[in-house]
């Protein structure tokens, strides 16, 4: 066929177009649906608890992607800095992914545990009267502003449309296993069985009497990368 | 102005009301434009032999060279622990009192430890342990330790971490105490270090810190932090509570600061860092801890 | 030209889209300098959440890209495909549709990024009914623009529109998909993809973004505006037809080159790696057209700014389409990736590339929408040479920086330990950062000329002759 039959003809090229740009998609994308091995098989992922959920959505609204990533890359100095490197079993909840594209500041996969909650909470009021050298912004107002949660069954509900496992019960018990988490003094036996007993439970802001954004956001930042234990043997990677 | 060499245009012609006429020379392809890209198609035809590349069924092409970033990674891995094996086997094996008397095997240690501190401990203890500007996190370049500065205690602190609970005192906050009351507690802790500005509120501070508040049992009957002093003779329990009568704060020496303190209490937590020691997202193993201990103890505080 | 034809075009959007575009010009250039000065001096946002690092930086991406950006191909191609089909565009209604359409997303997107109200997805921030308020106004741009060229009077279409069909096509296909997401409420949605797939996704919407927005419709630009301005035909037909096809085949496979050694597979990061090796050639084929039309005018480059202009983006075309491939090779990205190399790539393809090629057909066809002369050629000059050297201070501290980032991250002292913690890598660029600052700032001083100068042009022609009927 002649080229100049094409360019005489808008569907001829419209349509070809449309073809040849849809082709790359297509084999890079839907494969990674089917393939098993794409995501590894692991003990330990869990849904986020609503608590960590909200402070997911506060990440996000913060744009804390656009300085950190969540992704440590299977390399010598990344593992010995950050830890094991991330696994993608490990953001299988994650709707929308934060693996993150810049390090402005260090990568946040395995930030859980790994500092107080005092700390964080000094840190997110003033970076850098814990880190001298940070360039990070403050954000007082995440300990000032308390958390919204009347929407917390919704969003739940949407997530376990688009995949998320959450069960019935989770859904239905959302704002009782979100005060329990962030007291970290009332009886936290649901939200153990929903969740697991690892669950990080503590006043995350220091403010025994309301519940902020800032404990949302503590508490999700103390558990990425607590799910899967990589004490023992290592996961097994593809 | 006159073309250098007149090749045909295609003779279509776009836009020619105004201006310069749209046309279009039919030049060949440049050969090395052509040649190069012809490179680069065979370059990508030879790497997807080799490499992981094409999608399949329920897999994927290997490629012939048996490549994957994790075997690169093990491999990796294993070259650098080869090349710091003669280290690390010593350092397994000998305590920590032995380590720091070979030189050599110090400096290893040191170094390690230097750099486990600057991405995982310095958050909180500032660089080179020297403190930062928020309070509750110790600074580890002094001498003036809340649980012990020696080798076997600096260990144990790494790899289970502590808790240091300071509770409230005041009412409000749950505590058993009036205002007035802590006033006089924080007049009686100020002059533990000569700074108390109102001594008759000092002397009722004193009979609350020996008495109904029992501050002795924690801090020592002269105040002196749970390391060092005695409650009646004995030493009180290791709960990391801080000399009171030197002049270096936990959280601040400011009046208000320690009024707060004693009014509402303090938990400061240090996270546990061994291998299964707790769910945290960084764990460090047996050798990183011993390097790291021996790192924090030449910080100059080491006892 | 026959005033009578002249009358039928429709050049009242172009004119708007002109305007809106010289403003999100200076807007998006603004934002980027209160980015860059917020990293050099902490704490600039004075604790006002609004503008924090985090919050401000897509809005510097979104109004760079798409606003100004987006203007400016709006305009252009509106003007480029009335001229080279000498038809009318398709449908007034249409056209109003895609300006006020647009022109409502970027003000929604000023009002929702700094409040925090986001989707979170890379250049795709906008919350859903945004998206879908774009996609009703891409639709609408795909009608009047292919309805125009069904209009057209020469049978062949010329190779612009290609490009400017390609990227109106491919944008929409990865708008849609991107964006799929469920609902919680007006503000807030989850995307239906998680983890590894939202990530392959996501880069590959995200780099061909830059492909087909930044890149195929910018190409399509210069095929116009460099043939005109230099005042020469195309360099080579044959070789247009080959670098098209090729480049629209080839630059959708390279987005998992976003993505390498992360937990994306290995045989997705090798596709993109070699896809974007191969990518190289089709890429540098719109700049050896470009920068071969214009051989045998080199002389006019001494008199003429505006052919400078063009020139100067095809070299920086041609460096970051080579700059792009090299990164991609998986040994160079394990180096670069995270850092400020990236950044500086970016960078001097948007500025170097997209910023100035857009500079130059603005400043060619301004004044001809208002039929008017330029206002001052001095000017132009000295708004290039701005650009040019804030272009340069820029990329230059952004490779330092990155390259000495990377190694840092990964040196090793004698026993084989990590030689400096992540804080001791962020004091160490700070003197960096601070120079790109300023070659951000000099650049937007560039900007500002242009501003006064077309403001000038404008107001000038209005004086001259009466405004062009629409």
């Amino acid at each position: 066929m002649q080229h100049s039959t094409i360019e005489k003809s808008i569907p001829l090229m419209s349509i070809l177009t449309l073809v040849l740009v849809a082709i790359g998609g297509i084999v890079e994308i839907v494969p990674l649906f089917y393939i098993k091995s794409t995501i590894e098989k692991v003990e330990g992922m869990r849904p986020y608890t609503p608590l960590e959920l909200k402070g997911r959505d506060l990440y996000i609204r913060e744009g804390c992607y656009n300085c950190h990533s969540q992704m440590i890359r299977p390399f010598r100095d990344e593992t010995e800095r950050y830890g094991h490197y991330s696994l993608a079993a490990e953001s299988m909840y994650d709707h929308p992914f934060q693996w993150g594209s810049k390090r402005t500041g260090p990568d946040l996969a395995r930030i859980g545990g790994k500092y107080s909650n005092e700390w964080h909470k000094a840190h997110m009021l003033k970076p850098q009267h814990v880190v001298p050298e940070s360039v990070m912004p403050a954000y007082p107002w995440l300990q000032e502003n308390v958390l919204k949660t009347d929407d917390i069954e919704k969003r739940m509900q949407v997530l376990s449309m688009v995949g998320v496992p959450y069960s019935a019960e989770q859904i239905a018990n959302a704002k009782q296993d979100l005060a329990a988490q962030a007291s970290g003094s009332s009886d936290a036996s649901g939200l153990n069985k929903r969740y697991g007993n690892k669950v990080p439970k503590a006043d995350f802001d220091g403010q025994p009497d309301k519940i902020t954004e800032l404990d949302a956001l503590v508490a999700y930042l103390q558990m990425l990368g607590t799910l899967v234990d990589f004490s023992g043997q290592q996961a097994k990677a593809r | 102005m006159a073309d250098k060499k007149e090749v045909e245009t295609t003779g279509h012609q776009w836009d020619d009301d105004e201006g310069f006429p749209l046309k279009e020379y039919n030049n060949p392809l440049p050969k090395w434009w052509l040649y190069t890209f012809w490179a680069t198609i065979i370059w990508s035809f030879g790497y997807w032999v080799l490499y992981p590349t094409w999608p399949l069924v329920d897999s994927f092409t290997k490629g012939t060279l048996g490549w994957s970033m994790h075997g690169e990674y093990n491999k990796e891995m294993d070259a650098a622990r080869a090349h710091q094996k003669p280290f690390n086997d010593k350092l397994e094996k000998l305590s920590l009192k032995e380590i720091s008397q070979d030189n050599q095997l110090l400096q290893y240690a040191i170094s390690g430890g230097k750099a486990l501190f600057g991405d995982n401990c310095a958050p909180c203890h500032g660089s080179g342990g020297v403190g930062v500007k928020a309070g509750g996190f110790p600074t580890l370049a002094d001498d003036d330790w809340l649980f012990g500065g020696d080798l076997e205690t600096i260990h144990e602190t790494i790899s289970n971490g502590r808790v240091g609970q300071m509770p409230a005192h005041l009412k409000s906050a749950g505590g058993n105490f009036t205002d007035a009351q802590v006033n006089d507690l924080t007049a009686y802790v100020l002059s533990l270090s000569g700074k108390s500005q109102d001594a008759t509120a000092a002397v009722r501070g004193d009979a609350l810190f020996h008495g109904e508040a029992a501050c002795n049992a924690c801090h020592g009957d002269k105040g002196k932090g749970s390391l060092k002093d005695t409650v009646n003779g004995q030493p009180p329990p290791p709960v990391g509570a801080p000399n009171l009568s030197d002049a270096i704060w936990l959280y601040g020496g400011d009046p208000k600061v320690v009024r707060e303190s004693i009014a509402t209490g303090r938990t400061g937590l240090m996270p546990a860092w061994a291998k299964g020691s707790k769910d945290t997202g960084r764990q460090l193993d047996p050798l990183a801890i011993k390097q790291l201990t021996i790192y924090v103890h030449s910080l100059g505080g080491g006892q | 030209m026959d005033p009578n034809l002249a009358r039928t075009y429709d050049y009242e959007v172009i004119k708007k889209f002109s305007i809106a575009a010289v403003i999100y010009a200076v807007v998006g250039f603004l934002v980027g300098v209160i980015l860059a000065l917020e990293l050099t001096f902490p704490g600039l946002n004075a604790d006002i959440p609004y503008i924090t690092f985090g919050r401000l930086r897509p809005l510097h991406t979104s109004a760079v890209i798409f606003a100004f950006g987006g203007s400016v191909l709006f305009a252009t191609s509106y003007y480029v495909v009335q001229r080279t089909c000498k038809a009318r565009l398709f449908s007034d209604f249409l056209s109003n549709l895609t300006f006020w359409g647009w022109n409502l997303v970027v003000v929604l997107v000023v009002i929702t990024y700094p409040l925090g109200i986001t989707q979170g997805k890379e250049y795709a921030e906008p919350i859903w009914p945004i998206d879908l308020l774009i996609t009703v106004v891409w639709v609408a741009y795909f009608i009047n623009f292919v309805g125009t060229l069904a209009k057209r009077k020469e049978p062949h279409i010329y190779v612009a529109n290609w490009f400017y069909l390609a990227f109106i096509i491919t944008v929409a296909m990865l708008h849609i998909v991107n964006n799929l997401a469920v609902p919680v409420s007006l503000t807030d949605s989850y995307p239906v993809f998680a983890g590894v797939q939202d990530a392959m996704i996501q880069w590959w919407y995200g780099h061909n973004a830059v492909g087909f927005f930044l890149t195929a419709a910018f190409l399509g630009l210069m095929y116009y505006f460099v043939p005109k301005q230099a005042e020469r035909p195309v360099y080579s037909y044959r070789l247009s037809i080959v670098h098209f096809w090729a480049l629209s085949f080839m630059y959708i496979w390279a987005g998992p080159h976003h993505l390498h050694y992360t937990a994306l597979p290995d045989w997705a990061s090798t596709l993109g790696a070699t896809f974007s090796i191969m990518l190289l050639l089709p890429s540098w084929g719109g700049m050896i057209n470009g920068i071969m039309t214009l051989s045998g005018a080199w002389h006019k480059l001494r008199t003429d700014p505006i052919l400078r202009f063009f020139i100067v983006s095809l070299s920086f075309y041609g460096m970051s389409t080579f700059e792009g491939p090299m990164m991609s090779i998986k040994s160079v990205n394990a180096l670069s990736h995270y850092t400020d190399w990236t950044i500086g790539h970016v960078h001097s393809g948007a500025l170097g590339w997209v910023a100035m090629v857009s500079f130059g057909a603005l400043y060619h066809m301004m004044p001809k929408l208002w039929g008017v002369t330029l206002y001052s050629t001095r000017l132009v000059n000295l708004h290039f040479w701005l650009a040019t050297i804030g272009v340069v201070i820029y990329i230059v501290a952004m490779w330092i920086s990155g390259v000495m980032q990377g190694l840092m991250w990964r040196a090793y002292d004698t026993f084989g330990n990590l030689n400096y913690s992540f804080a001791e890598t962020v004091a160490a660029m700070h003197p960096y950062y601070l120079i790109r600052s300023i070659g951000g700032i000099v650049f937007l001083v560039g900007a500002l000329v242009m501003v006064y100068n077309l403001v000038m042009t404008v107001r000038g022609g209005a004086k001259q002759t009466p405004a062009t009927a629409a």
